[in-house]
Parts: structure tokens; C-alpha cells; sequence
């Protein structure tokens, strides 16, 4: 039976601003949708109104004619509309079966058949008696699917489903959702990622700040053109060009070993690796193999053997953040909103904490404010962080606008080496595109990256040499013109 | 229909009225406590807060609760304010009035303008030795600080209580846990003639004017900032944590330490059983009912003065017993970490909809 689901003039609104400005979208079963749009587009806000978690402030929403009245998830699911969301809802120590059955009334035995036989049916293999914490992320996501599917539901959407899964992952759930989409689930696919829509869906719904931009057939659309209408704008194509390969060796590490009394962190063995001037060194990864120790004992967060860390032909392994940056190295670590800045301070006083010895912030143990003041104001301008108001709480400032004013922070000194980690995570396009440029220059100028992402296209697009960091081993290097995705992806699995 | 809802951001004016909104409900409380009691609740709000400091003696008296109160909450915001939780100023504060003390005896008869200086600062290396203690284990041992600096509280209670029936009582005291007066030269100078209010105020009013400098001026003070605020920002921007730790653990201790020599040099002249009322543990609501705001401490620690003074004269006229005057500190407690809601959320009054 064919499934008609219809959006009806959706709007809902926040306190300055509007999610979801008069929406009207149509889905029919048999088909793959995407919805795309950048951070706060509302393509988030819509799909919580369509799986229950918001109720608009206007409009209608029809389920093969019938009128939906979604007060709460639960209603979601009793109309057949199925949802797994970015991060997962289940609990770590209950066993797969019993993750499954937790919001079911049904006869435990029948369920279990029932969860076998659709496990079967899409060639699953999960352990249903092993606790949840030692699933994979893609197994983990696997979980939330069958838990949808036990409700046979018409409609299955999924909010930006690979942001944690490798690329073999990646392909077997497009294999799966394509599957669904045969047998006559309704599927709607959210994200940002453009590649993705082209590999996987048949009609595309693009949202820009809160309004339906346009929908189209997959067909008659390509990267840029989608990418334009994404981002309301034409973006320069960044081409990076290659390193001088005869040029000096910068940092060198050498047999650095970390090992955490913390159970959730992870070891990290004999890793060794070099970056000469003006190279940029990618390192791959699945978040958690390790990237977050390797960027600490970089930054000196975790202090290591003076001679595993060789810079510009000083050892620097035993000195903290502070005595590192005296050598002109840079640091961008991953967390914004935790680590690279304190959201409840002012912008000025953000920029204070990347104190030089030259910069002259304090004298004496006194704040120069007046000389902070100056400093943030030049990076706010060279960087393009877009406000004039330096004491602004940084809480206010967009995830773009910070990571510029970070990375501005960071790089008005011109440091030799700068250390990043998943610089451009959950930001837009525009502001990818930004810090893309930016690290592009920094390669220019002869000035040195070592690159931590999860983001295998950028790695991709701008790194001289990669590495792919899995269980806290680092693979070898590789040129990056010799690598592929598929490759990386495989090393990233932990395959050869 | 009233609806709750989230603030975009905590809002800077509630976060100085919820202190005063937490001392009026403590009052509707205490009067509500009082008509139970059988008593008519105004007129035993107005002997509790209002009959104390009526007169000029009752002034002087609350300036002199109100002292080493604010001393502590200054020396606690230190540590506070840096995301250490000292809870122990009532044992560093102990041991700051054991070592003043000690040397207050030394100089016993003698005279001279140096005593006065020498056992003032001993109180405050005293303070700063048993607050060091915490500061150590925690830095070196990965201990937890409000566990070891509450359990010292205890361990130096018991050595001032070994101290002043043992080895230093007043061999003319017929067996009275207590030392010998200290000579005068050991005290700090009364204030006014009649009045018990001495020179210890001055200390507190210097605590307040260089925490507001350390606080808002100092690289130091900085840093103490980005701690409270983030430890993993702290360490990404390369501050030395543990010379942070042991630094506002010396500085708190100092000044619980310095409360100390102002209890036992002050009106009294000798060390006793004692000396503080619970001053170091009734300084932390102080602290926080301030906002670690050296000026917001100076009122709070007026008001939680307040309290003290008022349970006496309650237990006085009205026969309550002076423990309520403890009731009282905490329901300001109790009544500021639940207004501290209204921080993150607002109250939304809506018409009901069609």
C-alpha cells in the first residue's frame, strides 16, 4: 500500500527566530527524500514535529489524508512514523534484546522471533544478549533501526545517520535504506552532507534559514548545484597546491606512548610520524580511537618524554600548552564551547587565554586590558568573525564565527605549526569553506598543519601526507594523491 | 496558565536579586515556624532581626559576628570561585587561633609594639599550614578536597581541646578548660570605649579590597576565572593547575586562619574550648549568598550575622532555643539554591488559548 505523508504550512517559531516558516512538503512511499540544509536551517525542528518531540505553532500534517495530531512521540509511533536520531537513545548496560524490548507490551518470545527474522531479512548480525556498550557506533545504529522496524512502520526518517560510521558502514546502511524504500518505507534522510544525497536519494528538499528552498528531483541536480542552493551562494572552489617535498622537517615524534588510568580513554602506542615546513598532515579516524589523547599529548595537555617530541630542533615533550606556544606552535582543539573557549566569557577575554610571552597581555601579573582589547580587535577583523561588539559573550557568537575567532586567536602570530582537531565539526558550509581557505594559506606560507578529523573528504581535500589513527596505533603515512576513501575507510575499520 | 521556560542566558540581574528573594523567603518561613511555635510571627521576626542591632552595643555586636564571617567567605570565594570546594575554613580557622595563640602565650607578660603584628601573622601561617594540608593531598594524591578538609575540621578541634585542658591551661585556673589571658600587646585594640567591636574589621575590609583587585585586576585572578568556569580550558591555555590549587588554598586558609586571631585576640585574650560558633562551615552560605562578590559578601555576612545575634536574643525573651538562629542560616541556603532556578528559567504567565 502506497504511503502519503503531506506537510501542510508548517511553522513553528522560536524566540527570534523562525525555525520552520510556513513549510509545505509532500512524500510518497517508494522513494528515498532527503532534506538539506546547514546548521540551523530547521530541517532538525521540522522532523521533530513530524516524529512528535515539537509541536508547531501552525499547520497541518496528513498521513494518507488522515489529519496527525502529534503531541508526543508516542503518538509518532503509534502512527507508524519511526525516527532514529543522530545521537542514540539506548541504554549502554541492557542487552540489545532488552533495548529492544523495553517500549514494546508484546510477549517477550514472539518478540524475539519477530526481531530474528528481521534481522535475517536484512542480513543484520548483532549479538541480541551482548550489552549495548560493546556495540560499534554502526551497530549501535543498526539497534535503533530494528527498533523502528518492530513497529512495521510506513515512515522511517533518519537525522544525519553517518556522522558516526565508517564508510563500509555508510554503504551498508544506504544498502538497507534502499531495501526499506523497496519494500514501501516512506524514507526521509536528513543532512548536510552532499555527497550522500547524491549517492543515495531520489528528490531532494533543500531548507535555508527556516524556509523551504527548493525540491527537485536528484536527477536533474549536481554537488554545486546543490551546494548553492544549500548555501544561498556560489563558493570558491579551494585548491590546494602541493607541498615543496624538499623542504625541512618541522616536528618530529618519536616513540610516544600514553597510557591512561582513565578506562574510557584510549592508549596510545609507539606513535611516530614527522611534517616538514609547509605540509599538512591529515589524520583520520572513528572519533574515539584515540584523536582526543593524540591531540592532548600534541598540545601538551598530557605531558610526555621530553625526546618523544622534537620541534624545530628543541624537545618539547615534557612542557605544558603555555611554554609550546613560546615555540610558535598552535592549538585548535575539537570542543569549542568546552575547551577552546569559555562561552560565559567576553570575546576579549576568550582571546586572553592564548597568552604569549610578547603579547604583553599581562604585565606583572596585572591584565593589560587595553592591550587584549586591541589584540581581539585586529583578530576580528583579519578573521572575519562577524560582530564589532569584543565584549560579547562568545555564547552568542555562531559555531562559525567562534571557531574563526579561534582559529584567529590562534594563528595572528603566525605560529609555525598549527594543531587542529575536527576544526570545521558541526559547522555550515560557508564557514567550512572559510577555515579551508584559512588552512590552505597557512600551508602557503610555508607554515605547517597536523590535521585531526573525522571528515574523511576534508582530510581529503587538504592534506599533504595521511595517517589513520585506529585503536591508538597510527597506520603508515601515505601520500595523500595515493589514497582513497574507500581506503582510508577500510584502515579506519581497523582492515589493512 | 503559567508555563516554565528555559532563559536564552542566565539572567545578570536575577543573579544579584535571587539573594535578596532567598532572604525574604527565609523570613515568610521563619514567620510561618514562629506561628506554629505559638508564637505571634512578626513580633518574633522583629526580636529576632530587628531587636539585636537596635542599639549601639547591638551594632557593635553584629560588626563583630560579621567580621570573621566575611573574612572566611573572602578567603573561600578564592578557592570557590576556582572550582576547589574548601569546606574546611572552620579547622583552618581552629588551628589558625591554636598557632596565634601559641604565640600569644610566648610573649605572656611582656610588652611591645612587634607582639601584636607577629601573632597576627602566625594565625595566618597557622591557617595557611592546615589548609595546605587538603591542597597537597589533592594535587599529589588525587584526594578529594572537601572530604580531607572537612575531616580536619574535627582533628583540629580535638587538638585545641587537648591543647587547652593539657599541656597549655592556666595553671591558675582551677582546672577551667582555658589558657592564661594573653597580655595586652597580644590584642587587637578595642575600637571604641564600652564596645566589643575591635581592630579585626580592618582585616576584613583589606581581605575585601584585595580579593576585588585579585579578582577583577590579576592575571591571577584570570586565571581563577577560566578554572571555575572550565578545567579542560584551564589546561588547554597551559595554567599551572596545581600551583592554582595550593595557591587559593594558602590565601582561603590565610584568611580562616586570620578569623581565627581576631576570635581569640579580640574581646576574649585567651584560647578556650570555644572560639567560633561554626563561623568556618556559616561563612560557605555567606560566600554564596555573596555570588563570591567581595562587595555582595560584606552584606551577606551582615545579614547572616544577623542570625546569630538574633537566636540569642530570641532564646532570651522568647525561651527558643538558640539553634535557630542555625534553622535560619539554613533556609537561606535552602531558599538561594532554589531561587538559583529561576537563573536558568522564567516563569511565563500565557492566556489560556482557544
Amino acid at each position: 500500500m502506497n504511503t502519503n505523508l503531506k506537510i501542510s504550512n508548517v511553522t513553528k517559531i522560536y524566540p527570534g527566530c523562525v525555525a520552520n516558516d510556513n513549510v509545505s512538503l509532500e512524500f510518497n512511499s517508494g522513494k528515498i527524500y532527503a532534506l538539506l540544509g546547514e546548521n540551523g536551517a530547521g530541517k532538525s525542528t521540522l522532523v521533530k514535529i513530524l516524529s512528535g518531540v515539537i509541536i508547531p505553532d501552525e499547520g497541518k500534517i496528513y498521513l494518507n489524508e488522515n489529519n496527525l495530531k502529534l503531541n508526543s512521540p508516542l503518538d509518532a509511533k503509534k502512527n507508524d512514523i519511526g525516527m532514529v536520531f543522530q545521537h542514540f537513545n539506548l541504554f549502554e548496560t541492557l542487552s540489545v534484546f532488552e533495548n529492544l524490548i523495553i517500549d514494546s507490551d508484546q510477549q517477550r518470545e514472539s518478540l524475539r522471533e519477530k526481531i530474528e527474522s528481521i534481522m535475517r531479512k536484512y542480513n543484520f548480525s548483532i549479538d541480541l544478549d551482548i550489552p549495548v556498550l560493546n556495540l560499534s557506533a554502526g551497530q549501535k545504529q543498526k539497534v535503533e533501526i530494528i527498533r523502528c522496524l518492530i513497529r512495521s512502520p510506513k515512515v522511517l526518517i533518519m537525522d544525519e545517520p553517518t556522522s558516526v560510521l565508517t564508510e563500509q558502514e555508510t554503504s551498508e546502511l544506504f544498502l538497507s535504506l534502499k531495501k526499506f524504500s523497496e519494500e514501501g518505507i516512506l524514507i526521509i534522510y536528513i543532512t548536510h552532507k552532499l555527497k550522500e544525497v547524491m549517492q543515495l536519494c531520489d528528490e531532494v528538499a533543500v531548507m535555508r534559514r527556516g524556509k523551504l528552498v527548493s525540491v527537485s528531483q536528484i536527477k536533474n541536480e549536481n554537488l554545486e548545484s546543490l551546494a548553492t542552493k544549500m548555501v544561498g551562494q556560489n563558493l570558491k572552489t579551494i585548491k590546494k597546491k602541493k607541498a615543496n617535498t624538499a623542504s625541512d622537517q618541522l616536528i618530529k615524534i618519536t616513540n610516544l606512548n600514553f597510557i591512561s588510568e582513565d578506562p574510557f580513554e584510549t592508549n596510545l602506542s609507539n606513535i611516530n610520524f614527522s611534517v616538514n615546513r609547509g605540509e599538512c598532515l591529515g589524520i583520520a579516524g572513528i572519533s574515539g580511537n584515540g584523536q582526543s589523547e593524540l591531540f592532548q599529548v600534541l598540545s601538551g595537555e598530557i605531558l610526555s618524554d621530553k625526546n618523544s617530541i622534537e620541534f624545530n630542533k628543541n624537545y618539547i615533550g615534557d612542557l605544558n600548552p603555555q611554554e609550546r606556544r613560546e615555540y610558535m606552535v598552535a592549538f585548535s582543539p575539537e570542543d569549542r564551547l568546552e575547551q577552546a573557549a569559555v562561552p560565559q566569557m567576553k570575546i576579549f577575554e576568550n582571546v586572553a587565554l592564548n597568552n604569549f610571552k610578547s603579547s604583553n597581555f599581562f604585565n606583572n601579573g596585572l591584565i593589560n586590558e587595553k592591550k587584549i582589547r586591541k589584540h581581539s580587535k585586529k583578530i576580528i577583523s583579519d578573521f572575519n568573525v562577524n560582530t564589532d561588539n569584543i565584549d560579547l559573550k562568545s555564547q552568542f557568537l555562531s559555531g562559525g564565527n567562534l571557531q574563526k575567532l579561534i582559529m584567529g586567536r590562534e594563528l595572528i602570530t603566525s605560529p609555525d605549526l598549527l594543531i587542529c582537531f575536527n576544526p570545521t565539526w558541526g559547522l555550515d558550509v560557508g564557514a567550512i569553506n572559510y577555515i579551508h581557505e584559512t588552512l590552505v594559506n597557512i600551508n602557503e606560507q610555508n607554515k605547517s598543519i597536523i590535521l585531526i578529523s573525522t571528515d574523511t573528504d576534508e582530510l581529503l581535500k587538504l592534506s599533504d601526507k595521511i595517517s589513520v589513527i585506529h585503536k591508538g596505533k597510527l597506520s603508515k603515512i601515505m601520500n595523500a594523491d595515493e589514497v582513497t576513501s574507500e581506503k582510508l575507510g577500510i584502515l579506519m575499520g581497523g582492515g589493512n | 496558565m503559567i508555563k516554565i521556560v528555559k532563559r536564552d542566558q542566565p539572567s545578570r540581574a536575577i543573579f544579584f536579586l535571587t539573594p535578596i528573594l532567598a532572604i525574604f523567603l527565609t523570613l515568610v518561613a521563619g514567620g510561618i515556624i514562629f506561628y506554629i511555635l505559638g508564637f505571634k510571627p512578626f513580633e518574633a521576626l522583629k526580636f529576632f532581626f530587628i531587636v539585636p542591632i537596635a542599639d549601639k552595643y547591638g551594632f557593635s555586636e553584629l560588626l563583630l559576628k560579621a567580621t570573621p564571617l566575611c573574612l572566611i567567605a573572602i578567603g573561600l570565594s578564592f578557592c570557590f570561585k576556582s572550582n576547589n570546594w574548601n569546606i574546611g575554613a572552620e579547622g583552618q580557622l581552629t588551628f589558625g587561633a591554636i598557632v596565634s595563640g601559641g604565640v600569644a602565650l610566648l610573649f605572656y607578660e611582656q610588652e611591645g609594639f612587634y607582639i601584636l603584628p607577629v601573632v597576627i601573622l602566625a594565625g595566618a601561617i597557622g591557617g595557611m599550614l592546615y589548609a595546605s594540608i587538603p591542597a597537597i593531598l589533592k594535587t599529589y594524591f588525587n584526594t578529594n578536597e572537601i572530604l580531607v578538609s572537612l575531616m580536619l575540621v574535627y582533628v583540629s578541634k580535638l587538638i585545641l581541646d587537648y591543647l587547652v585542658v593539657g599541656p597549655w591551661s592556666n595553671p591558675e585556673g582551677f582546672n577551667f578548660p582555658e589558657t592564661r589571658q594573653f597580655s595586652d600587646s597580644a590584642k587587637l585594640p578595642l575600637l571604641f570605649e564600652g564596645l566589643r567591636i575591635h581592630a579585626g574589621i580592618f582585616l576584613a575590609l583589606a581581605a575585601v579590597v584585595i580579593s576585588w583587585f585579585v579578582f577583577y585586576k590579576t592575571y591571577l585572578g584570570f586565571q581563577m576565572k577560566v578554572s571555575g568556569f572550565s578545567l579542560k580550558t584551564a589546561k588547554y591555555a597551559g595554567y599551572k593547575g596545581k600551583k592554582m590549587i595550593i595557591l587559593v588554598f594558602l590565601i582561603s586558609g590565610a584568611c580562616a586562619g586570620l578569623a581565627g586571631v581576631g576570635e581569640i585576640t579580640g574581646p576574649i585574650g585567651q584560647l578556650h574550648r570555644e572560639i567560633s560558633p561554626d563561623y568556618g562551615f556559616t561563612a560557605i552560605i555567606v560566600a554564596f549568598l555573596g555570588r563570591l562578590h567581595p562587595v555582595g559578601i560584606i552584606f551577606a555576612s551582615l545579614v547572616v550575622a544577623i542570625t546569630y545575634l538574633g537566636a540569642e536574643t530570641a532564646q532570651i525573651f522568647m525561651q527558643i532555643p538558640k539553634y535557630t538562629g542555625q534553622v535560619f542560616q539554613g533556609m537561606i541556603l535552602f531558599f538561594l539554591l532554589a531561587s538559583d532556578y529561576l537563573l536558568f528559567f522564567k516563569f511565563k504567565f500565557i492566556g489560556s488559548k482557544k
